[in-house]
């Protein structure tokens, strides 16, 4: 990839992107304490050179308007110290009268290893509650326990290059075209170097990862242990097991087979209760079994389940019977959502974990964790897992809790109720960059934390690849490093020698030091070779991948390759799985709910949802519905649609989409109370989860959906943030502005003072009125520039949206202009270019078609021509389609 | 009727007007050997646009400009022109008119276009000097030399000019006075201004128009009676208000010069009756202009009266008959600046849609009446552009049910929208 001219003149910087688990290389262009361009860093082994949307946005996501300056208690500013005291004094009051079970921590994939190794010591070691959990838990968990339980540690045996080395990858509950563009782009471009590689898609939704695949099997959502239960009969019956290795290397084959016999016999029956055909059922089983080089990847779909552990053993165990581990291309890999997922597991930052892959499970562990800390109040037990602490919250068990760069109000399942919990819980701290997210409205004390670009630490992909998160900016106002904060706090508690940490490297080489300590290869984690590394190294330093020791001090690409696993005996173990369907099932008036990402937005879009550009793509909420079930439910395509569930609604864009099975709908989980008024999809979301590891079924949820009888709909485009007094609205933020799209069930007694009175300071407006109510326009203007453009229409045609029209916020408008604000087109009829395909260069899909009609027949043509997909490519998939 | 295939017919026009002159223009197209025209006038000069006097008043332009027929061109033309005199009455029986001088002219058909005068008000002493109406060059010179006058002298009092009547016309008067250099006050007996043609707050958009020219304005009053000895001094108003003046113009209307025609026995009441070919009662004249009546109606605005004249002419050069119709004719206001355009209905009631512009900042206020999505009327202030084509889609009857949200935004809008696919955008831009 070529650098961007602002990044050859300027100095720059080599860091790691903030968004998701794939961990990419970022170089940096920095200015004036500004990041003025990003790109790939061509020496980084998880992208080298490439980076998606997101990421090349970073710099446009820099400066955001609701960045935290100071700490602020019950709303109002105050001083470090002050913030401290009143925490701390809180947490030790509680403490004391409850005992340390009644705080808790609830933390982040997006906190730094260094933050999250801190604040894991001092409640686990100084507090002395296991009632620390993360978002990993809503997103890892799962896989954590079927690597424990099948390799003795929670360790991704491949890496990256395995994806591009197979010659048959299947990805399973994995959207990786949106959720892990990097990653989804090497794969694509292996397979268009080698057309032999097969790409398998097992997801009940055609996603747009489908587009490279050879086969998609649209599953009944839940049912892979099954699919997976068929091919480990499969492989028994078709002579595709390894029997050597299952011999030499593992345990339990036979009772495993058994019970996946037992239940799914036969392809058929696979077929059957999956719910697909046979032959390509068969196809997949084939593939699987006639290849030595497969790569199962494995992400949400798998699980985000009541069933999640098991799902994640169901493939395991095929991949062991069959030998295909720890061998180049071969290998079963869990791809994690978060930047520093992995990192997280590391220091043992979740609530049944202890540190450096330790549990509570073994009672030396306990010891030794102890003494290697001199911790003075050792927790002994597992604490309460991300579900369970909001319940103790809840019935009010819990009594204070601080939560770290995460927004559980939005995120969490039945995250209305969530937010119900933090309304009564005597103390919530929050720590964030942002100071109004969903959750920090709701906290007594909300902390000003560095962000990316500021702080300084490492993080851990997919691929067990440590790197740097470089902090080369100075942080603004009263902004702290995290693991500061939690030092801070930690002294605050009387614990100040044992978090007297200078620099992130002095915990840094603790945490590298514990991870060695009485290793002998009985846990996968080990970077013992970095104990003593010094800082120089340390602030230069060149991404790895773990085990890091002194038998391998450059790192280690894969694992098991000698067939040793961190087993007490070495051996694999083999679970046997008795495969389960999701826990609620639809009643005949409700479809399921399915949540995911979309491409070009971060989890709450707090970052994300500042850059006009990534809101380009997809700006408005939406649920995407079968085409017979928007006959069923007398839905129209482009209308809002509601779906409810245990008294919450989501309100979103209806959008046709044969991709989806009938009875499902998908809806994107990011939108939340900043840019929606009701469409927090995982409010939506039962609160079920897995057993055996406590991770929420957000992709099975039965709700019901209906149309929303909107009396009025319409938009405002405004330069201030507001929240509009409306049921429905959605902000879409442009560059100098906001857009809002509005609907009601009623109409306002009155639409020009509705309007005005949300601009009180604007006093030079023009209007259109129509007795007719059919529909009403407003623009406002301070010093004749425009300041707000408001369209309301009680029919569907009336309120046209026009990018020119956005285009001329701020702008000064002439009298004769401002007919043109009004009608919302410009005098001369200029095209409008229609919705964002290719954000990077901002092409819509008007000009794309036009050019299609004109001539150009492929991807490339168009890239030619246009510039769309030449950049991040993650329009492609689209540009496809269009080309259909 | 005159019969074209004898000797030529004595055409005597009495009245010298714009009526008159448009109709010697259309005579003139359709050939006039066939016929010996006489016009007599009152005034002195030949026709003229009565139109441009606020024009001449306000200095924008000057008295040769408006006078669109010259003595010599009669001369020309082979008309015998008698100005500065006046008829008395109509002898039917003899075919004859009788001047206030005392001579006859006969006539084988007479066409009245007398036209109107300034309507009375009811007020005392209207006697007094510097009382004037604005109705003719006369007028118009008597005033400008009152106000030159007046400039010499500077001024002293609360205010230099009183217009009454707040109609097209006064406000025309009051606007070519202040643009003189007078303090002038208008009063008006409405509530608002134009409330013939505006509704209260188009009527508002003009008042803050026009008070930006230095115009003052006292609404829902009338002068009761005027003070002074011989000159004009002040006026007292029925609401007792008292405003010291030095000049006073009178412009609440016309009152159409029916007297004539009526003192000789022709049909009528509020003017001289016509049938829609424009025939008196008495079949050997015809009237048009401001002295007629047609089913009720009188006019005062040009748009019908020349199509009157086509009519007229139509008939007695060509015997076709080419019936006159009173449609709704849109109203303008000269006033530099004060874009005004009112057509059709412009008093919203229940059974109307109305679509409102408003720009007050701009001072721009356009409205629109629909009814059964078709355009009834249009009233339009600020910015008056676009004021035909809602007129022509109100005669038209045209559906505006797609176009309504772009209507009020100007042609370029709805013209654009009403083909939102067409493929030469290009062209449009």
């Amino acid at each position: 990839m070529n650098l961007p001219e602002k990044l050859i003149a300027s100095d720059t910087v080599n860091t790691t992107c903030c968004y998701c688990g794939v961990g990419c290389g970022v170089t940096a262009a920095v200015a004036d304490n500004q990041v003025v361009a990003v790109a790939g860093d061509n020496q980084h082994p998880a992208n080298k050179g490439r980076l998606c949307i997101k990421g090349s946005s970073l710099h446009e996501t820099q400066s955001s308007p609701d960045r935290l300056l100071s700490p602020m208690l019950h709303g109002k500013p105050v001083d470090w110290d002050t913030a401290l005291d009143y925490g701390a004094a809180k947490f030790r009051d509680i403490i004391e009268q409850h005992g340390p079970d009644a705080v808790a921590f609830y933390l982040s994939g997006q906190l730094l290893t260094e933050d999250y190794y801190v604040a894991n010591k001092l409640m686990k070691g100084f507090v002395g509650t296991a009632n620390i959990d993360t978002n990993s838990r809503l997103c890892m968990a799962s896989a954590v326990v079927a690597h424990k339980r099948a390799f003795g540690s929670d360790a991704v045996p491949g890496c990256y290059e395995d994806l591009e080395q197979t010659d048959v990858l299947i990805m399973v509950g994995s959207n990786t075209a949106y959720a892990h563009p990097v990653v989804y782009q090497r794969i694509a471009k292996a397979k268009e170097e080698r057309p032999d590689m097969k790409i398998v898609v097992l997801d009940p939704r055609r996603t747009a990862t489908c587009e490279i695949a050879d086969i998609h099997l649209p599953l009944r959502p839940g049912t892979d242990a099954y699919f997976f239960n068929g091919l480990l009969t499969y492989l028994a019956d078709h002579n595709g097991i390894d029997q050597d290795f299952v011999d030499t290397h593992t345990n339990g084959f036979d009772d495993s087979l058994a019970a996946a016999r037992g239940q799914v016999p036969d392809i058929t029956a696979a077929a059957h209760l999956c719910q697909l055909e046979r032959a390509d059922v068969e196809k997949v089983y084939q593939l699987f079994a006639q290849n030595d080089k497969v790569v199962t990847v494995f992400s949400q779909g798998v699980n985000q389940s009541s069933s999640g552990v098991d799902k994640g053993n169901a493939l395991i165990n095929c991949h062991l019977a069959s030998g295909k581990i720890g061998k180049p291309g071969a290998t079963p890999f869990s791809i994690t959502g978060q930047p520093n997922a992995m990192g997280g597991r590391e220091v043992g930052g979740l609530a049944n974990q202890l540190a450096a892959h330790m549990g509570f499970d073994k009672p030396e562990d306990i010891h030794r964790v102890e003494q290697f800390w001199q911790a003075p109040n050792m927790a002994r037990k597992e604490g309460l897992k991300a579900v369970d602490m909001f319940r103790a919250i809840e019935e009010g068990k819990i009594k204070a809790v601080w939560i770290m760069a995460t927004n559980p109000a939005v995120t969490m399942p039945e995250a209305g109720r969530v937010r119900k919990a933090l309304e009564k819980c005597d103390l919530v701290m929050v720590s964030d960059c942002i100071g109004n997210t969903d959750t920090a409205k709701l906290a007594d004390l909300v902390l000003p934390a560095t962000t990316w670009s500021e702080k300084h630490g490492t993080v851990t992909n997919s691929e067990r690849c440590i790197s740097l998160q470089k902090g080369f900016l100075n942080a603004p106002g009263e902004a702290r490093h995290d693991w500061e904060i939690i030092c801070q706090f930690a002294q605050k508690l009387g614990y100040g020698e044992h978090f007297s940490y200078s620099h992130q490297v002095d915990i840094f080489r603790e945490h590298a030091a514990l991870s060695g300590l009485d290793n002998n290869h009985s846990r996968g984690f080990n970077i013992s070779a970095l104990e003593e590394i010094d800082k120089k190294d340390y602030e230069n330093f060149a991404p790895l991948r773990w085990p890091v020791t002194d038998q391998s001090p450059e790192g280690t690409d894969r694992l098991f390759t000698d067939g040793r696993f961190y087993t007490p005996d070495g051996r694999a173990r083999f679970i046997p799985i008795e495969a389960r369907l999701p826990v609620n099932t639809p009643a005949a008036d409700q479809v399921i709910l399915n949540t995911g990402r979309i491409r070009d937005q971060w989890h709450t879009m707090s970052r994300t949802g500042t850059a006009a550009k990534l809101l380009g793509h997809v700006d408005e909420p939406y649920i995407d519905i079968h085409p017979e079930d928007i006959e069923r439910f007398g839905l129209i395509e482009g209308d809002l649609a509601v779906l409810a569930n245990q008294g919450q609604r989501y309100f979103g864009r209806v959008k046709k989409s044969a991709d989806q099975r009938e009875g499902e709908v998908f809806v994107p989980m990011h939108w939340n109370g900043k840019y929606a008024a009701s469409s927090c999809a995982d409010a939506l979301v039962n609160a079920v989860v897995d057993p055996i590891c406590g991770q929420p079924e957000f992709k099975h949820s039965p709700v019901r959906i209906s149309p929303f009888k909107q009396a009025w709909n319409g938009f405002l485009v405004c330069a201030d943030d507001i929240t509009p007094a409306c049921e429905y609205w959605a902000k879409i933020t442009l560059d100098g502005g906001y857009k809002f799209r509005l609907a009601d069930g009623e109409c306002p007694d009155n639409w020009a003072s509705w309007v005005k009175n949300q601009f009180p300071h604007i006093d030079d407006w023009v209007d259109v009125c129509d007795s007719g109510q059919q529909f009403f326009r407003a623009a406002g203007f301070t010093g004749g520039r425009l300041q707000v453009v408001f369209s309301a229409a009680t029919d569907k045609t009336s309120a046209r949206e026009m990018r020119w029209l956005e285009q001329q916020l701020g702008q000064e408008i002439d009298a004769n202009t401002r007919f043109a604000i009004l009608a919302g087109i410009p005098g001369g009829g200029v095209e409008d270019e229609g919705a964002m395909v290719c954000s990077c260069y901002q092409v819509g899909q008007n000009t794309i078609a036009k050019a299609i009609k004109g001539g150009c027949a492929s991807v490339e043509a168009l890239g030619e021509k246009l510039k769309c997909g030449t950049n991040c490519g993650s329009c492609i998939p689209e540009l496809k389609a269009l080309l259909r | 009727m005159a019969d074209l295939s004898k000797a030529k017919q004595k055409l005597l026009i009495v009245g010298n007007g714009m009526a008159a002159g448009r109709f010697l223009d259309e005579l003139i197209k359709r050939g006039i050997s066939g016929f010996e025209v006489t016009v007599i006038g009152d005034e002195r000069q030949g026709s003229y646009n009565r139109i441009m006097l606020s024009p001449v008043l306000a200095g924008e332009t000057d008295v040769p400009a408006i006078i669109g027929k010259p003595s010599s061109w009669y001369r020309d033309q082979g008309i015998r022109f008698v100005s500065g005199v006046q008829v008395k009455a109509i002898e039917r029986a003899q075919k004859c008119v009788l001047t206030t001088e005392g001579n006859r002219l006969r006539y084988d058909h007479l066409v009245l276009a007398v036209g109107s005068r300034p309507a009375k008000i009811p007020a005392e002493n209207q006697q007094l000097d510097n009382i004037y109406s604005f109705r003719t060059l006369r007028d118009v010179d008597r005033l400008l030399n009152k106000a030159r006058f007046h400039e010499m002298h500077g001024r002293k009092t609360d205010t230099d000019a009183l217009v009454i009547g707040g109609g097209l016309l006064g406000l025309e008067a009051a606007y070519g006075l202040a643009l003189k250099g007078l303090r002038v006050t208008l009063v008006h007996r409405s509530g608002w201004l134009l409330n013939r043609q505006l509704d209260p707050i188009a009527a508002g958009y003009l008042k803050r128009a026009l008070e930006a020219k230095n115009i003052e304005f006292m609404l829902s009053d009338e002068v009761a009676r005027f003070t002074g000895t011989h000159e004009l001094k002040a006026a007292e108003f029925k609401s007792g208000k008292h405003l010291s003046c030095k000049l006073c113009v009178i412009a609440t209307g016309i009152t159409p010069n029916k007297e004539l025609g009526l003192a000789a026995g022709l049909k009528g009441e509020r003017g001289v009756a016509v049938n829609a070919f424009m025939a008196t009662s008495d079949e050997s004249i015809s009237a048009l202009g401001e002295c007629v009546e047609f089913k009720g109606d009188t006019f005062g605005l040009v748009e019908p009266i020349w199509q009157q004249c086509t009519t007229l002419a139509e008939r007695l050069c060509n015997n076709i008959k080419l019936p006159f119709e009173n449609n709704p004719v849109p109203t303008k206001l000269k006033v530099s600046g004060v874009n005004l355009f009112s057509a059709g209905e412009f008093l919203t009631t229940d059974e109307h849609r109305e679509l409102v512009y408003q720009d007050d900042k701009a001072g721009i206020y356009r409205k629109l009446l629909l009814r059964d999505n078709r355009i009834v009327g249009a009233v339009l202030i600020g910015d008056a552009r676009d004021g035909q084509d809602y007129f022509s889609m109100l005669t038209e009857k045209k559906d505006v049910t797609e176009i309504a949200p772009f209507l009020l935004m100007g042609r370029a809008f709805y013209q654009t929208n009403e083909q939102p696919d067409s493929s030469d955008e290009t062209e449009a831009a």
